[in-house]
């Protein structure tokens, strides 16, 4: 299931919400609109969280998390932790980190069993990551970007980098993550994959402007819906896509 | 690259071709001139009537030879395609006799205009021009023919299909009759003319198609006889520029059941003597007509050359009926497919030298790559309550009650304030809207968050019940004696007052929003001081007269003392007191005022004062500074100071 949805008139979906296989973190907005799309797809599901992280509302660019555990910068106000400790279930561990690169979701994109992270990142925060997510970490960058969590957007079924990630790139990624990759967009070609929608194993939520070749490649690539593992994207009209791109 | 050729302008006649330009001349040109005129005008007159004329023919013949396409800048299809329609000779001479005639008609302007620099008179500069226009009218009656044949091939490319020799395309040819154009109409939308004799085709006919999410161009070309180049008419030779230039797949058409009025073995040589054109390309050979002969009731020798054939080269033999459909669309596949196949690796070996493809192909490339792990997939943890929940309907009145459903009963957005706290998943569901404050006494509750805090608080106590039952609290140890209790009260004075001083101490100094002006600029009146000595309790006698003495004003007294004998001389009995009188003497204020001085009442005063105004009034109005300014200004010319017209357009100088 792939749906579109828009925070106050913005796309860009991942900056202003995280989403996991455990729970679902919303910045808090003027409406209930944003929120809403995620409680009409998730209800009774997952808890579904409104927060702030350091009084602003960039959430999903501030925190990363997965189904064990959930990361928060350095930056987070005591208050804005309570509230998520008593928010989050138990299970999930949440922990503050004290790390340079604050904004934890541009730097660090992971699933429930791998991390790709910023080359810079420093060794404890590493540690923290294996242990409170529960997940391999490994050093990349993604089309030599160094925001891996900016240009991939990551499930345990599959991932998207970023539209000009080269072959090489992607088997070497899709390798070390054991998912199938794809380079792709969203929102009308923005690259910024990872900032432009957010996804779990069942659920993916873009921004408005996405296309349906955008959603297509999404529900395709993620397997969500009745997609077959492939799909769109894969082989069949190969020639034609070459045929008439080149 | 241009593939149509639509929108050439209509080449008109030669008759009407000077109408066109000499009526032009005509209507553009000034028509009155008379005999009194002064003869250079005249001269001006006439030059220009034969200049203009002359750039009016220049202008269409231009227009003409850049309308039509340059045969060596167009795709070598169309050129030869043109050569064959049109003959290339014959056009390139239609047009460059257009071009001739244009220098020509040049040549001529330029020569009479010369010659009617020489003109003496209106008559003969009028026999001059009617000299020149005559000649014009003469080269260009001499394009009657080029014309019309030029105006032929305008109307004739203009109605030819558009052909993409570049696209994808499959090419259909083969002997007269033999289901080409019943082939096209299957595939395409086409409305191609089908009859049941040779020939029907006599052109190229197009058809396009869409195959895997591409378009396709379907060629259908005239019948092919199988003799030399050089006896080929013009239709036939259409099919063979075709096959010749255009980069496709060809589908060779055979008809097995010789309705078409042609043997087997005559459709094979045929192919056999035009495949040197197929080099290169992918060539399909089409049995048609299968539902009345298929391949295999073929007879032995035939088939055994057809199997030669599609063994010495790569062709592929393919069946289809365009009677009974049967077959078509597996024909059109296989032929799209093969065609497909053999571009995009084309393109593939062109766009890359290595193993991996940049550039454009690269990026291409990429995006359409799905990188597959080596291993196993991972596990996924999808919640079993996704699997049961019902989608969200908006419009079911039984949907699930959203936050937004909420915040609309509520006033709306803006108005509505969510409550945060209504999720909270702690032990008790009534503490979830307990307050905590965030500081407390000064201190940062958070920092003091321990999740041991409970045992540690039991253990505490126990400690303390434990001393307490030892007794430790009896013995009343820390009880201060007298005098400690004196010493801390001192003590505690010293501070207090020590605290008031410093207090007042601010308050004093502390300018209390005021400016700082110095002690020594703040002037106190005689009387405070006397009254503040008085009240001290000392006589203020002396320091009230020093304070007078110095407050009486220095220098000369502002009258005269009167001396002993008025009319005594002055001596200078001290001369360096005179000395110092006379040095003060400029500082000194006048004993008079000078106003008053010489009139007797105030009246007569302001009557002097008004006289004294009137006097001035002269020199105010001319701008004098005084009596004696005798200086003149630059006087300014009249241009520049008014307009000629007083609409305010042309007085800006």
């Amino acid at each position: 299931m792939a749906v579109r949805a828009q925070f106050e008139n913005s796309n860009e979906v991942g900056v202003f919400s995280c989403l996991t296989n455990a729970y679902a973190i919303v910045a808090v907005g003027a409406s209930e609109n944003f929120y809403s799309v995620f409680e009409s797809e998730l209800q009774d599901v997952i808890p579904i969280c409104h927060a702030t992280i350091a009084g602003t509302r960039i959430v999903g660019r501030l925190i990363v998390g997965n189904r064990k555990g959930l990361l928060v910068p350095t930056t987070t106000t005591d208050q804005e932790l309570q509230h998520l400790r008593n928010t989050l279930p138990d299970e999930v561990k949440i922990q503050r980190i004290e790390e340079r690169l604050s904004a934890l979701g541009n730097v660090i994109c992971c699933n429930d069993h791998v991390a790709i992270v910023h080359p810079d990142l420093e060794r404890e925060t590493e540690e923290i990551i294996a242990d409170v997510l529960g997940v391999e970490v490994f050093r990349q960058t993604v089309a030599d970007n160094v925001l891996t969590g900016s240009y991939m957007a990551l499930s345990n079924q599959g991932g998207i980098v970023h539209p000009k990630t080269s072959i090489r790139d992607q088997d070497e990624l899709s390798s070390l993550l054991q998912v199938p990759l794809v380079a792709g967009s969203v929102n009308r070609g923005s690259p910024v994959v990872g900032a432009g929608m957010v996804v779990n194993d069942w659920l993916a939520i873009t921004g408005l402007d996405t296309t349906a070749t955008e959603l297509s490649v999404v529900e395709s690539v993620f397997r969500l819906g009745e997609m077959a593992p492939g799909g769109a994207a894969a082989g069949v009209n190969k020639d034609s896509i070459v045929e008439s791109f080149y | 690259m241009k593939t149509t050729w639509k929108d050439i302008a209509p080449v008109p006649s030669h008759q009407e071709f000077l109408d066109i330009v000499l009526s032009r001349t005509q209507r553009q040109l000034p028509t009155q001139i008379r005999a009194g005129f002064k003869i250079s005008r005249i001269r001006g007159f006439y030059t220009r009537k034969v200049k203009y004329t002359q750039e009016t023919f220049g202008e269409k013949f231009q227009h003409i030879l850049d309308g039509f396409p340059r045969l060596q800048d167009i795709h070598p299809f169309h050129k030869d395609l043109m050569n064959t329609l049109y003959d290339a000779d014959h056009f390139r001479i239609a047009l460059g006799q257009v071009s001739t005639a244009k220098h020509l008609i040049e040549t001529v302007s330029r020569d009479y205009v010369r010659l009617i620099k020489y003109a003496q008179s209106l008559f003969q500069c009028k026999q001059l021009k009617r000299a020149a226009l005559g000649r014009m009218a003469t080269i260009t009656r001499r394009l009657k023919d080029p014309l019309v044949y030029l105006e032929q091939v305008r109307q004739h490319l203009g109605r030819l299909p558009s052909i993409d020799p570049n696209t994808r395309t499959l090419l259909i040819c083969g002997y007269p009759n033999v289901g080409k154009s019943s082939f096209l109409r299957n595939i395409t939308r086409a409305d191609v003319d089908v009859q049941p004799y040779a020939f029907t085709t006599k052109s190229l006919f197009v058809g396009h198609f869409d195959y895997k999410y591409l378009r396709f161009q379907a060629i259908d070309t005239p019948g092919i006889l199988d003799h030399p180049l050089e006896e080929m008419n013009t239709i036939e030779m259409q099919s063979i520029t075709a096959v010749a230039h255009l980069r496709s797949a060809i589908l060779y058409f055979m008809d097995l059941s010789e309705q078409c009025g042609y043997s087997v073995g005559d459709q094979i040589k045929l192919f056999h003597s035009i495949k040197p054109l197929f080099a290169n390309k992918i060539v399909f050979i089409v049995v048609n007509k299968i539902d009345v002969r298929r391949p295999e009731d073929l007879e032995p020798e035939y088939q055994e050359q057809l199997q030669e054939i599609l063994k010495a080269e790569d062709v592929e033999l393919l069946q289809a009926s365009c009677t009974t459909t049967e077959g078509v669309t597996a024909v059109k596949n296989a032929a799209c497919d093969k065609l497909l196949a053999e571009r995009v690796s084309q393109k593939l070996k062109s766009g890359s030298s290595s193993a991996n493809p940049s550039g454009r192909l690269g990026d291409v490339l990429s995006r359409i790559h799905v990188a597959q792990p080596m291993g196993g997939v991972r596990e996924t943890f999808i919640p079993d309550a996704v699997k049961d929940l019902k989608k969200y309907d908006k419009n079911d009145p039984n949907r699930r009650r959203l936050e937004r459903d909420i915040e609309e009963e509520n006033g709306g957005a803006g108005v509505y304030s969510f409550d945060m706290q209504r999720d909270y998943t702690l032990a008790d569901p009534e503490w979830n809207h307990d307050k905590m404050p965030e500081v407390w006494k000064g201190k940062n509750i958070y920092d003091f968050v321990d999740p041991d805090i409970e045992s540690k608080l039991a253990a505490l106590e126990e400690e303390e019940e434990k001393l307490e039952a030892d007794g430790y609290y009896e013995s009343d140890e820390s009880v201060e004696d007298a005098e400690d209790a004196d010493n801390r009260q001192k003590a505690d004075l010293i501070r207090e007052k020590r605290v008031l001083m410093r207090n007042e101490a601010k308050m004093r100094k502390s300018l209390k929003n005021r400016a700082a002006i110095p002690r020594s600029a703040k002037a106190k009146k005689l009387s405070e001081m006397t009254r503040g000595l008085d009240s001290a309790g000392y006589d203020n006698s002396a320091a009230s007269s020093r304070a007078r003495s110095q407050t009486q004003s220095r220098g000369r007294a502002p009258t005269r003392e009167a001396t002993a004998d008025a009319d005594a001389m002055d001596v200078d009995d001290n001369p360096h007191k005179a000395l110092a009188r006379a040095k003060s003497r400029l500082r000194t204020t006048p004993a008079t005022d000078r106003r008053h001085d010489g009139v007797t009442t105030f009246s007569s005063r302001d009557k002097a004062e008004r006289l004294a105004k009137l006097g001035q009034k002269k020199m105010n109005r001319m701008a004098r500074a005084g009596e004696a300014d005798r200086h003149t200004t630059v006087s300014l010319a009249k241009h520049l100071y008014s307009g000629k017209r007083g609409m305010g357009k042309t007085d800006r100088r």
